[in-house]
């Protein structure tokens, strides 16, 4: 029995797993992953660069406005340079916390994670990228590249010549109208391009300042500063404006109170940590890490890689079966191995071919990382260090095999019923769907995975492997834990059972699937 | 009495009121070649089935090697289902060695196998192929191979001769004969009598789920009259005297036609019809026309079956 097993479950395995399809889906998911990441980061480095018009009839704003921006192109730089230093420095180590900071690198880094507007001021005060490269030398890598600052995002334009300022706000919109609808380029440093944005400030701005108390300006007025930009979506140039012109007029408003605006800022700057502690965890490792925080997500992973996975073998089963059916090849193995040994071998081999593709990306995955070295994937390959090292992995290999067992059941008598793929696919949709409940609750599991709800329906067998398992990471109730598995255990008992008999009858079946009542009928009758 | 390797006692199979197979007992003889005959639909595929116990019988008993159900002994039984299909993707010599496997062979042996029959019946250049590449009538030959693989003492063969080439039912009787002189026992279902004529010793025919007959060839044969066409204006009155010369009447020509001076001579099984030419020189009847042929086995089926074929037909 055993070895006949073994062989069916071989030669389904082989071959799912020498056809060139198999090795396709598998590793389209990674280089999806993969592109998808490179294309990200080529995406944000492509951003072009934008210029812009700053014309300030008013004459009170446009310091302040560039100095904004060059603000805005420091934080850039700053924030850049964090994540070099992440990359490149010695001694990484995410376990870190805020308590235990000891370099002023790691003081840079946790500032600007605490408090970036801070950080900023703290970074220009002391000299920018060039105080800040002397310092982090010393802890940076032997082998670190040269640091490359971002180029600029905004660059003022040269003001076209025959544009005449003197003149009504419209009239110098109608003047720029042909740059900003991209009719006629503008000129900076040299370099010819589209006008991004103009931003007009017009003489008596100043009326237009709103104050607790004073009526609010209706929204689709020209009052204030005028933003004029065809791009509605790019928002970090009119928020730098419409900051930094606040900022200025606060800086007056203090001044005319009498207020000392240092003093201000530096109480704003005031703050106190907050350091999350996990009670269960033992005496001094309270101390909430990142790869704690990895961990109460990684259920997330481990239900979605078990949902993509079972997906992929329910349609192997699914072909498989068929293609045995309508060659009449049953007839033969039926002859020579009993419907339930055929059964079993076609579960088992369908399910190591599963296996292989999740082996097969978690190479995938780790073979990128080691060899694509990175912040980001240094933090991939935290969380993928996290997963594999986790308690969950028992109750992973649990639920996969469970979750498995009970829906390849009910697929494989789906497909001993019918003689197309085409009849089988419209069976089997229902018990697509029914995944798609726990798949679509899964980030909210997470964040409560002892709610009512939740705890009632990881009760319905069809949603235990995965809700449970996403529910793995907090402790569940032990009456759940015990309760939903000898409720699992049994279904999958008496699928299986009900599966082995349906394969039997509907495997020597041709013609259309049998109706419902019919197919009790099969079930219960007596062969 | 020889051995029996397979025996049905009042077997029958019902699909709700349909009774596909009729109370059928039949004996095999051990080494022999036995063919099942019968119109389309006459149940024979469900006979089949049920000896190999895909499907359980409705009622009745079988004993198949000396066990109860075939499933006991399934590794000394090779089986040919009736619709043929092997798995694309898979190489001629894999499929064979895969089978031949299931029946219980070990891998090497298998493989070893798989090679000698492809060499032997001419399929060695296809062995490293994919079973997609071959030509209907190859894949046939090779699902054949694979169901005699492992040696099986008994091996039932479900319609082969049928999609293959005159050249290839030519390859595939030698191999039946092969497996008979082997030893082994081979039942096979055709509807196509030649190939039943050649190789058989034995044959069963059903119609309708019911036994028509089952006996050897000559037995069947015998159950259609033996008969002399004669044409002659003379009188024949002198051949009634003939012992074994059973009925003499006018001859039914295919137009149903009585015509005046042909006659048809009826004789008994034992009796050589040169007893009659020699009747007919002593007693100076001049014959036209004297003609004698053993009845074939299609006349067999017909004279049986036909009448029952037609209606199924048309059912």
């Amino acid at each position: 029995m055993f070895k006949m097993i073994q062989l069916i479950a071989y030669r389904e395995y082989q071959e799912n797993v020498k056809t060139k399809g198999f090795w396709v889906t598998i590793l389209i998911f990674p280089v999806i992953f993969i592109g998808m990441y490179f294309l990200q980061t080529a995406l944000s480095n492509a951003t072009p660069t934008r210029y812009y018009l700053l014309i300030d009839q008013s004459g009170q704003y446009e310091e302040a406005v560039n100095i904004a921006i060059e603000r805005e192109h420091q934080r850039r730089i700053l924030q850049d340079f964090v994540s070099y230093l992440l990359e490149n420095r010695t001694d990484m180590d995410l376990d870190l916390t805020a308590a235990n900071t000891s370099s002023s690198v790691d003081q840079l880094i946790d500032d600007v994670d605490a408090d970036e507007v801070a950080a900023l001021d703290e970074w220009l005060d002391s000299g920018g990228l060039n105080f800040a490269l002397t310092m982090a030398s010393p802890y940076l890598e032997d082998d670190a590249p040269p640091y490359e600052q971002p180029d600029p995002q905004f660059i003022e334009a040269d003001l076209p010549r025959s544009v005449e300022l003197n003149v009504s706000p419209e009239e110098i919109i109608n003047q720029l109208r042909p740059y900003l609808v991209g009719d006629r380029l503008i000129t900076a440093n040299g370099e010819t391009g589209n006008l991004f944005a103009l931003v007009l400030i017009p003489e008596n701005v100043n009326q237009d300042i709103s104050r607790p108390g004073t009526t609010p300006v209706a929204p689709d007025s020209t009052a204030g500063v005028q933003y004029w930009a065809r791009n509605l979506t790019d928002s970090r140039l009119p928020d730098a404006i419409s900051a930094s012109i606040n900022a200025e007029i606060r800086e007056r408003e203090y001044n005319q109170l009498g207020v000392n605006s240092d003093t201000i800022r530096n109480v704003q700057r005031t703050r106190l940590p907050l350091n999350q502690l996990d009670p269960s965890a033992e005496a001094g490792e309270e101390a909430v890490s990142m790869a704690d925080s990895f961990r109460q997500f990684a259920p997330i992973a481990f239900v979605y890689l078990m949902f993509v996975s079972l997906m992929q073998n329910v349609q192997y089963l699914l072909s498989n079966t068929i293609e045995e059916k309508s060659n009449r090849i049953i007839e033969v193995l039926l002859a020579s191995v009993t419907a339930d040994e055929l059964m079993m071998g076609k579960l088992v081999g369908i399910g190591l071919a599963g296996l292989t593709t999740i082996a097969v990306w978690l190479l995938s995955f780790y073979i990128f990382i080691v060899s694509y070295d990175s912040n980001q994937t240094e933090l991939i390959s935290e969380i993928l260090e996290v997963v594999l090292s986790s308690e969950l992995i028992p109750w992973f290999v649990f639920y996969y095999f469970a979750g498995y067992a009970l829906y390849s059941g009910v697929f494989l008598a789906i497909g001993s019923l019918c003689s197309t793929l085409k009849e089988a696919q419209a069976l089997i949709m229902p018990m697509i769907l029914i995944q798609i409940v726990p798949i679509a609750m899964m980030a909210f599991v997470v964040l409560d995975p002892n709610n009512a709800i939740v705890r009632a329906l990881s009760w319905f067998p069809l949603f235990t492997p995965y809700l449970m398992l996403n529910r793995a990471a907090a402790d569940p109730p032990m009456i759940d834990v015990v309760g939903t598995t000898i409720l699992l255990v049994a279904s999958i008992l008496l699928v299986l059972w009900g599966s082995g008999k349906v394969f039997k009858l509907g495997v020597l079946r041709t013609g259309q699937p049998p109706k419902i009542l019919e197919l009790f009928r099969l079930v219960r009758a007596k062969h | 009495m020889q051995e029996s390797v397979l025996s049905l006692t009042n077997v029958g199979k019902n699909y709700g009121d349909f009774k596909a197979v009729d109370d059928v007992s039949i004996s095999i003889p051990k080494g022999s070649i036995y063919g099942l005959l019968g119109p389309n639909g006459a149940g024979k595929t469900t006979t089949i089935r049920m000896i190999l116990e895909i499907i359980k019988p409705s009622r009745g008993d079988i004993s198949i090697l000396g066990h109860p159900s075939a499933l006991d002994v399934r590794n000394r039984i090779g089986y040919l289902p009736e619709e043929k299909g092997l798995y694309k993707k898979m190489k001629v010599w894999a499929i064979i060695q895969y089978f031949a496997m299931l029946k219980g062979m070990k891998k090497q042996e298998a493989k070893d196998r798989a090679w000698e029959l492809l060499e032997k019946y001419g399929l060695k250049d296809f062995a490293e192929a994919k079973v997609e590449a071959l030509s209907k009538g190859m894949g046939q030959k090779v699902q054949v191979l694979s169901a005699v693989a492992h040696n099986p003492e008994l091996v039932i063969l479900d319609e082969p001769f049928s999609g293959l080439d005159p050249v290839n039912q030519t390859v595939l009787e030698d191999l039946i004969n092969d497996l008979s002189n082997n030893g082994q026992t081979v039942i096979f279902s055709t509807h196509v009598m030649q190939h039943a004529e050649r190789l058989c010793d034995h044959i069963l025919l059903i119609a309708k789920g019911k036994k028509i007959f089952d006996g050897t060839i000559s037995e069947a044969k015998a159950t259609i009259p033996r008969r002399v066409i004669l044409e002659t204006n003379d009188s024949i009155d002198a051949l009634r005297s003939i012992a074994g010369v059973n009925n003499i009447e006018p001859f039914d020509t295919d137009n149903n036609e009585v015509s005046a001076n042909q006659w048809q001579v009826q004789i008994a099984e034992q009796v050589n019809p040169q007893v009659v030419l020699k009747t007919c020189f002593e007693k100076s009847i001049n014959l036209n026309r004297f003609e004698f042929n053993e009845p074939s086995l299609h006349d067999v089926f017909v004279h049986l079956v036909g009448e029952e074929a037609k209606a199924a037909e048309f059912r």
